[in-house]
């Protein structure tokens, strides 16, 4: 029962509607309470599907200070606010914000404005599912008692729906022209988010003629008030109400009850998944659990398929990460192993994804699915020690793709020369793999054999530093080999220390060079700024027309499984495009695959990597 | 035929007769680099694996079209799928590719 | 009045066709860029089969060229048609007005440094065939020194999807077994490995190459591709192969590598081709309008090719097609 102190209503407003019911609030209430259930069941499904441990993990980040602020500023700032769009697309990052973060305040208005001038309401048995979305239905403004805190809400009430009615504006005018917003490709909207796209578009123009139409009994401000003097103008007295407050509460019931099975799930399920990342949790499985969290995060808004270094060519859109979603949505396993299959894993999907879907992550447990049974022996594999212990050293791990590009090599061991540095080559006549092209492809059991093989050989090395050449390598050696007490290092990052700590000088000479930030360097470990320093101090550093996080993969990736050669090359040409867009004398890189993928293909500008650049430029005392 | 017990040990000749002409056809369809090889042996040269125990794409292409696919898949037991192979290849195969398809096909036959 | 004809080239295919041509009575023009005639063959110290010397022959083609007026250091600015006739300009000033034009543009030899892994311009003794050449013709070469073992690697940037190239350069198995007995004779107590995939012996004399290569000299032929080099301190490289036939993975170390760069459609030529909207092939070499009858006539009327310019070729090859152009194009003008 409703405590009898709140029950008197505040003097602005006076209940119109006997028993604050009216039958056209049903649509809405059965699509919300549907909405509801579905999202319990499959809150509950997640939950379940997940190890003891990442549950335990997320219960734990649940009630630790630190991560639950960390939780609460990443929903207002990607669910609400998409600030992560606003940095690349700012216009399109307004349509979003507009939509959310308007809806949201004015669902947050709306339930403060009932506490407010009606708080009884906000009870279940009085109305509480309905009464805060149709208010302006059932109430009356006193004209006896009009406040300025009455005024103030009609005004922020109406301010709200011009803001998100500006960015469905937007949302409209990008369906027919999105390029016009900065893309090339978009996803095309299946049935069901037709109709939720539809009612979307319908919810907020009918919220605005519903209240207009009562605006001059329930009170409104700049959009509603002369609106509401409009329709009297058109309609004379004749106030035909109700048939759009009837619209405005199906369209709502429809968007409610498509939700679910559309891409506007993400608005809901986007929080979780955030609560999850933040957890620390990983994805196991391609479709349980975390994965199913992603899957339904997805709001297939289509900015990995410009992202997508595949699509060059048009036949490959079909392979972007939406479509992989969708698929995995739609459980349809032939599709979905040829696209998880296809992926060069350059991550530049991760990176620009605005939910921060992982689908390179979910290919690789795809592939695990069916690869990691297949057979291997490694037994006769025996790292080779490096000629005993060296304490104290760095050692040089040069990888085996270094090999194949021996001016790499060459030029690493020249500047450890002329730095003076006691280092040992540890796989000179040859070594293991470091195990990244066995997770790429999904062997993890063979991976982690082989992982362990080296991390025996150099742990008992006792070097103190290990300096890679090959980014393919540094990744697996940092997130997966666990050296404690090993300093794990890019030659990049080695090398920009040296200069730093003034053991290498470097001049500077004419040549303007453009960086080709390799995948697993760049979006993989994050390291940017160590190569662009080297560049910048030997020469001209130009941009490139993506670079950074957006840098275009060159096409040798070792990622995919069966992207044919005559396929990568066009990759390649793709991303010889993108760098030379400023016209620079070199291309410089730092991973072996890039630079010789790149010098296959580039006929007029030379590619070289970074380590040859530093070892022509020392300067020699 | 009457056997008269001189066949103690199988005899080492390839028998193309004997071969399953299916098996290599579905795994040319698979990756058609069982097909395309021109047998150069950079794979086999190259290898990361092949430092430590017998590995190469090369020999295990020729198994698979003499009809000997476990010697194919001791061939290819020890890969790391590092893809050295795939990049000195010169004519272009997908030999990861090549070797995931070769060890689904008769993993578990 | 004589009729004018371009060549454009002035490699062998150029010269021979301009002497045959000037023999017949037309007005030649013969256009290089470098600043000298010759082509590759310029470059080169004895030919295959025999080892004959290049020099004299060369001599004895550019002699033949008569009243021909040769312009060097001159390239096509623009080449198009004029009715019947062409109109061409040049880098030097010069333009011309002809009746017919020949293609002689050959081929460039295949960067080696492209193949990264057999680091040419990296290690100190890695060099190429027309280095080898080069140090013959001149007797200098730092990178060469005495070598006590020598490889020879075939098929360098051919039937090669990587570097681009599909198609065999059809001369380096030659050279290579040329210089590879060239080599043995300047450093006796060496040992020669030729490192082949298949080893293409199709000329006349060829096959005798060969036995003389492996009775004579002792030269060791090894059935695998080098995949890769590795350079030690005391500069030896470290080469990596299959020997297929034992089917065993091979290493050797080596004091000079000696890389068999392959052919490529000549990048100039190419320029030109485009200005008058020859055709090229996949392959990047200029389309002919026949590939058995009519190997020398092109779809522009007029327009005629010869030589590597339409695909590899060897010496004798290239002087054929020199001399069924000359015929082609003087029953051409007399036509019209």
């Amino acid at each position: 029962m409703t405590p009898f102190h709140i029950l008197q209503v505040a003097p602005e407003v006076i209940d119109r509607v006997p028993g604050a019911y009216a039958h056209f609030v049903l649509p809405f209430c059965v699509g919300i309470v549907f909405c509801i259930c579905w999202l319990g069941v499959g809150l509950v499904r997640v939950l379940a599907n997940l190890s003891s441990s990442d549950r335990k993990a997320l219960l734990l980040s649940l009630i630790n200070p630190k991560t639950l602020w960390k939780d609460i500023k990443d929903i207002f700032c990607d669910c609400l606010l998409h600030l992560k769009i606003w940095q690349r697309k700012p216009l399109l990052g307004y349509m979003h914000s507009a939509i959310a973060f308007g809806w949201f305040l004015i669902i947050i208005l709306g339930h403060l404005e009932v506490w407010l001038f009606a708080p009884r309401h906000l009870y279940l048995d009085n109305g509480a599912l309905f009464y805060p979305i149709f208010y302006r239905y059932f109430i009356w403004v006193n004209p006896e008692h009009t406040t300025l805190r009455g005024s103030l809400f009609f005004f922020l009430m109406d301010l709200c729906l011009l803001y998100i009615l500006s960015g469905i504006g937007l949302a409209i005018f990008k369906r027919f022209r999105s390029r016009l917003l900065g893309m090339k490709h978009t996803t095309k909207p299946s049935l069901m988010d037709r109709v939720a796209l539809f009612s979307l578009w319908g919810i907020f123009p009918l919220r605005l003629l519903a209240e207009s139409f009562t605006a001059d009994l329930a009170g409104g401000s700049f959009l509603t008030l002369p609106a509401n003097a409009l329709l009297r103008f058109l309609f004379g007295n004749n106030l035909y109400y109700l048939p759009w407050w009837w619209a405005y509460s199906v369209c709502l019931g429809l968007f409610f009850v498509s939700l679910p099975f559309s891409r506007y799930m993400h608005i809901l399920t986007e929080p979780l998944l955030i609560l999850l990342r933040n957890a620390g949790i990983k994805v196991r499985h391609p479709r349980k659990g975390y994965a199913e969290a992603e899957i339904y995060a997805c709001s297939s808004c289509g900015l990995c398929i410009d992202a997508c270094p595949m699509n060059v060519q048009k036949k490959n859109l079909r392979f972007s990460s939406v479509y992989f979603i969708r698929f995995l949505r739609r459980h349809n396993e032939k599709k979905i192993n040829r696209i998880a299959d296809k992926c060069l894993q350059c991550g530049k999907c991760l990176a620009l994804c605005p939910v921060g879907v992982d689908s390179p992550a979910i290919r690789r447990r795809q592939r695990a699915a069916y690869n990691d049974v297949l057979p291997f022996d490694y037994s006769p594999l025996k790292a080779p020690a490096p000629q005993g212990a060296v304490p104290g050293k760095v050692m040089y791990f040069a990888g085996c793709m270094s090999h194949l590009t021996p001016r790499i090599i060459k030029a690493v061991l020249e500047v450890f020369r002329e730095a003076g540095e006691d280092f040992v080559f540890a796989d000179e006549n040859g070594g293991l793999c470091c195990g990244r092209p066995l997770l790429l492809a999904g062997k993890d059991r063979a991976a982690k054999t082989v992982i362990e093989a080296n991390r025996k050989m150099i742990m008992e090395s006792g070097c103190s530093t290990l300096v890679l050449s090959c980014p393919i390598c540094l990744k697996v050696f940092k997130e997966e080999y666990k050296l404690q007490g090993i300093e794990v290092l890019h030659y990049t990052e080695y090398m920009d220390r040296l200069v730093a700590q003034e053991r290498l000088t470097l001049k500077k000479g004419e040549g303007s060079y453009v960086y080709h930030d390799p995948c697993e360097l760049g979006r993989g470990c994050g390291i940017y700024d160590a190569p662009r320093r080297l560049v910048g101090s030997v020469g001209e550093l130009r941009k490139a027309e993506k670079e950074g996080d957006e840098s275009v993969c060159c096409g040798g990736s070792l990622g995919s499984l069966t992207l044919s050669y005559e396929d990568r090359k066009k990759i390649t040409a793709g991303a010889l495009d993108n760098l030379l867009a400023n016209h620079p004398d070199r291309i410089v890189t730092a991973c072996p695959l890039c630079l010789k993928t790149f010098s296959d293909a580039s006929s007029d500008v030379p590619v070289v990597d970074i380590a040859e650049l530093v070892a022509d430029s020392i300067t020699r005392t | 035929m009457m056997d008269f017990g001189f066949y103690l040990t199988p005899s080492s000749t390839i028998e193309l007769d004997k071969v399953d002409r299916k098996a290599v056809d579905d795994l040319a369809r698979a990756d058609s680099g069982f097909r395309t090889c021109i047998a150069c042996g950079s794979c086999t040269a190259s290898c990361t694996a092949g430092v430590f125990a017998e590995t190469s794409v090369r020999r295990a292409i020729l198994s698979v079209l003499n009809g000997r696919d476990e010697k194919a898949m001791d061939l290819l037991s020890s890969c790391m799928l590092c893809g050295k192979c795939m990049m000195v290849c010169p004519r272009g195969i997908n030999t990861r590719h090549l070797i995931l398809s070769l060890q689904k096909y008769y993993n578990g036959k | 009045m004589a009729k004018n004809i371009i060549v454009i080239g002035g490699g062998p295919a150029g010269l021979e066709a301009s002497a045959r041509l000037d023999a017949l009575g037309y007005n030649v023009f013969l256009v290089e860029k470098e600043t000298r005639l010759g082509g590759h063959l310029a470059r080169w110290d004895r030919l295959f089969p025999e080892g004959v010397p290049a020099a004299p022959v060369l001599e004895k083609l550019v002699s033949g060229t008569g009243n021909t007026k040769v312009m060097l250091e001159s390239e096509v600015l623009s080449l198009s048609r004029l009715g019947k006739s062409f109109r061409i300009s040049l880098t030097s000033g010069v333009s011309v007005i002809a009746d017919a034009v020949l293609m002689t543009t050959g081929f460039d030899l295949f960067d080696a440094s492209k193949k990264e892994e057999y680091g040419y311009g990296i290690y100190d003794h890695v060099v190429t065939n027309a280095d080898i050449e080069g140090y013959f013709r001149t007797g200098k070469d730092p990178r060469i020194g005495s070598p006590e073992r020598i490889g020879l690697v075939h098929c360098v940037g051919s039937r090669d999807e990587k570097a681009g190239c599909r198609n065999c350069s059809k001369v380096c198995c030659a050279t290579a077994v040329k210089q590879a007995c060239e080599l043995k004779a300047k450093f006796p107590s060496a040992t020669v490995y030729c490192f082949y995939m298949d080893l293409r012996m199709f000329g006349r004399g060829y096959e005798d190459l060969y036995l003389k290569a492996q009775k004579e000299y002792g030269i060791r032929f090894i059935r695998g591709r080098v995949s890769e080099v590795s350079e030690k301190i005391d500069k030896t490289l470290q080469v990596k192969a299959e020997d297929t036939l034992s089917s065993t993975p091979l290493k050797v170390s080596l004091d000079l590598l000696v890389l068999m760069a392959g052919m490529r459609p000549s990048e100039a030529g190419a320029k030109v081709g485009k200005m008058i909207r020859l055709g090229t092939g996949d392959d990047g070499y200029f389309n002919t309008s026949d590939g058995f009858t009519g190997m020398q006539a092109t779809s522009v009327p007029g327009l005629f090719v010869a030589g590597a310019s339409t695909g590899p070729k060897t010496l004798p090859d290239t002087l054929s097609e020199a001399r069924a152009a000359s015929a082609l194009i003087h029953e051409y003008l007399r036509e019209s």
